[in-house]
């Protein structure tokens, strides 16, 4: 099958959908082509947790970085679908702090990149993707306990910001909104580019990029059989112009087999490590009643540590709970009397995405000394949290641990911590892969988006995020590409000419 | 071997499960890795027959983790969650986390821990 377009954009998710929108706006024929299925939100929302895993989640959910030396095994969620992983996010929406863009406008000279030069594109897709504070109301009992306990240790927490539009509150956004109340990307961005012209093709895996002298000519790929998953019918699409965003895990592979080389590709990936900490309360908590996400602390930000709440529906946290056998199944009985709160690591650039025997890359994640102090301290903190709540036994994510029963048996975690090995950590927020830099030395991309090593081929998505920024990253992913598509537009005349 | 997991970390007092329901729940197990790359899955049966052949090692029992009575099968899980040679809890929490993420997923046994399916309350004082 061959296709030709102005645009091609490999990837649907947070980054493809926002390009593939301004630049049919802006005329362009355009074709994203995304390697998972399409779901509407009706059939993704009657989707169980395990099924949402197999359908929409890379490799079911089972996706891990490994970890280098004592480093946590850490759980990395991507999406594979129409949507991206913008179908599994909780909805949280943060703009980059301001200290994270001082940085990157100052220290790393991406001038463009301050706090008042990206408000406007930051208010953009706030307004796009109906960013709202969520109400004191849709708090679960699960949050309330943690603001309580945070209270007493004079850690403040405040409301978030997510992207819902009449939210019920069924703690399960991780696993597609049941209520067609996440306002994800295929909600938001793809109408308005769909009614523009814009196209998809689904379970379309592009192989390469097609690059002659220098310039990138188009893409190639296969089909996937919708049930298998296996490679068949070959495409081609010729393209003016084409925007590589299949997120922070895939892109520099996509980079790397079209011949892209450098130190880089690939290399200075962020996570934000996330852990979380259960309790276990004598009154009935019901957390699942409410917003999965509805406030964060930034009081520990300058030690690393950023908070936010989170549930779990009641199968993945049982998934979690410590023990085997009898022991699991008192904790998974007690599920009504359960609270949740988690917290992510502000981290060092550790991780590398590398080629292997697989479509799937292999994710190798090196966690510094600094950040190791930090995992701890962040899940010592959410323990004291809970006891200052009241709880009478606290479940930390430590392999093999037995439930903790008062704050001085959480003081090992600072004093004399474990290996970092024996914690179970998330990832969902992998960033910097193909990073943004102002030469060819410190990175992938230019302050334009587009490598430094071919003309007309960009990339819009986290992998160009320069560095950690320790918070969610759904907004500035979908910020960054809004400001590389509109360069794009007010360029193209320039790329359609290197095209001719 | 993914039943006999099941049975080591479900069972209650060392009753075997009902092999029908065991069989359907295998399979779902079965589907649910089966989009995973063939890398991916080739690491899961690759801990599985160190999983099988382990016993010996981790509970001093000449026989293969299906050999094993339930309970000493639940006891062997135990030890390598606890143990400080990090492959050994890493394999536990794979077959743990993917196997209760799947064993309640069903409304009966969710219901039976207190969790009322899709009803929600909370934002009813938002709306009104």
């Amino acid at each position: 099958m061959r296709a030709s377009v102005d645009v091609v954009i490999v990837g649907s998710g947070a980054g493809g959908a926002v390009v593939a929108r301004e630049m049919a706006r802006d005329g362009r024929s355009v074709l994203a082509l995304e390697e998972g299925g399409y779901y509407t939100p009706e059939e993704y929302g009657k989707l169980s947790p395990s099924q949402s895993l197999r359908r929409i989640a890379r490799e079911a959910g089972l996706n891990v970085a490994m970890g280098i030396g004592d480093t946590p095994l850490i759980s990395a969620l991507a999406g594979k679908a129409v949507g991206g992983s913008s179908l599994l996010t909780g909805g949280v929406i943060f703009r980059v702090p301001e200290d994270i863009l001082h940085e990157w406008s100052t220290d790393l000279g991406l001038h463009e990149l301050t706090p008042e030069a990206l408000d406007p594109f930051f208010t953009e897709v706030e307004r796009a993707v109906h960013a709202e504070i969520v109400p004191e109301a849709m708090r679960s009992r699960s949050t309330e306990l943690f603001v309580e306990g945070a209270t007493k240790m004079g850690i403040p927490m405040k409301s978030l910001r997510r992207n819902t539009h009449g939210c019920r509150g069924a703690s399960r956004c991780t696993f597609g909104c049941p209520n067609r109340a996440k306002m994800s990307v295929d909600l938001s961005f793809w109408p308005d580019a769909w009614e523009h012209g814009a196209r998809v093709w689904a379970d379309a895996l592009v192989e390469r990029v097609d690059i002659r002298g220098g310039r990138a000519w188009g893409v190639r790929g296969r089909f996937l059989d919708q049930e298998t998953g296996e490679p068949r019918v070959p495409f081609e699409v010729h393209a003016k112009l084409v925007v590589v965003a299949c997120g922070a895990l895939h892109s520099p592979l996509l980079l790397r087999r079209s011949g892209l080389e450098g130190p880089h590709v690939g290399r200075h990936m962020t996570l934000h490590p996330s852990f979380r900490v259960c309790a276990l309360f004598d009154e009935e908590v019901d957390g699942w009643d409410g917003a999965m996400q509805s406030v964060f602390s930034d009081a520990m930000m300058d030690q690393g540590i950023t908070f936010v709440s989170a549930y779990n529906p009641p199968s993945v946290l049982a998934a979690a709970f410590p023990g085997i056998g009898q022991p699991h199944q008192r904790l998974i009985e007690r599920v009504s009397n359960l609270a949740v709160f988690g917290g992510m690591v502000h981290d060092d650039g550790g991780g590398q995405v590398r080629r292997w025997i697989s479509r799937e890359p292999l994710l190798l994640y090196k966690m510094s000394g600094r950040d190791r102090a930090r995992l701890f301290l962040g899940i010592q903190t959410l323990g004291k949290m809970a006891f200052a709540a009241g709880a009478k036994e606290v479940l930390l994510p430590i392999f093999g641990s037995e439930p903790f029963e008062s704050e001085a048996s959480l003081d090992f975690l600072t004093s004399n911590p474990p290996s970092a090995r024996r914690v179970e950590s998330l990832s969902f927020h992998p960033l910097g892969s193909a990073k943004m830099a102002t030469s060819a030395k410190g990175g992938v991309v230019k302050p334009t988006g587009e490598t430094w090593q071919v003309d007309n081929l960009f990339v819009a998505d986290g992998s160009v995020v320069p560095t950690s920024i320790g918070v969610n990253s759904q907004l500035p992913i979908m910020t960054m590409a809004l400001k590389i598509a509109r360069g794009i537009r007010a360029d193209w005349a320039r790329y359609a000419r290197r095209a001719a | 071997m993914i039943g006999a997991i099941a049975e080591a970390l479900f069972s209650r007092g060392g009753e075997p499960l009902e092999p029908k329901m065991l069989g359907e729940f295998v399979t779902n197990v079965d589907g649910f890795m089966s989009p995973a790359s063939k890398t991916l899955r080739a690491g899961l049966m690759l801990m599985l027959e160190l999983l099988r052949w382990l016993p010996v090692v981790v509970v001093g029992k000449l026989a293969s983790f299906e050999e094993l009575p339930i309970e000493t099968r639940t006891d062997m899980l135990q030890k390598m969650d606890r143990s400080r040679f990090s492959l050994f809890p890493l394999i536990v929490v794979a077959f743990k986390t993917l196997l209760t993420v799947a064993y309640y997923e069903d409304d009966d046994r969710l219901r039976a821990i207190g969790y009322p399916g899709e009803e929600r309350k909370r934002y009813l004082t938002v709306r009104t």
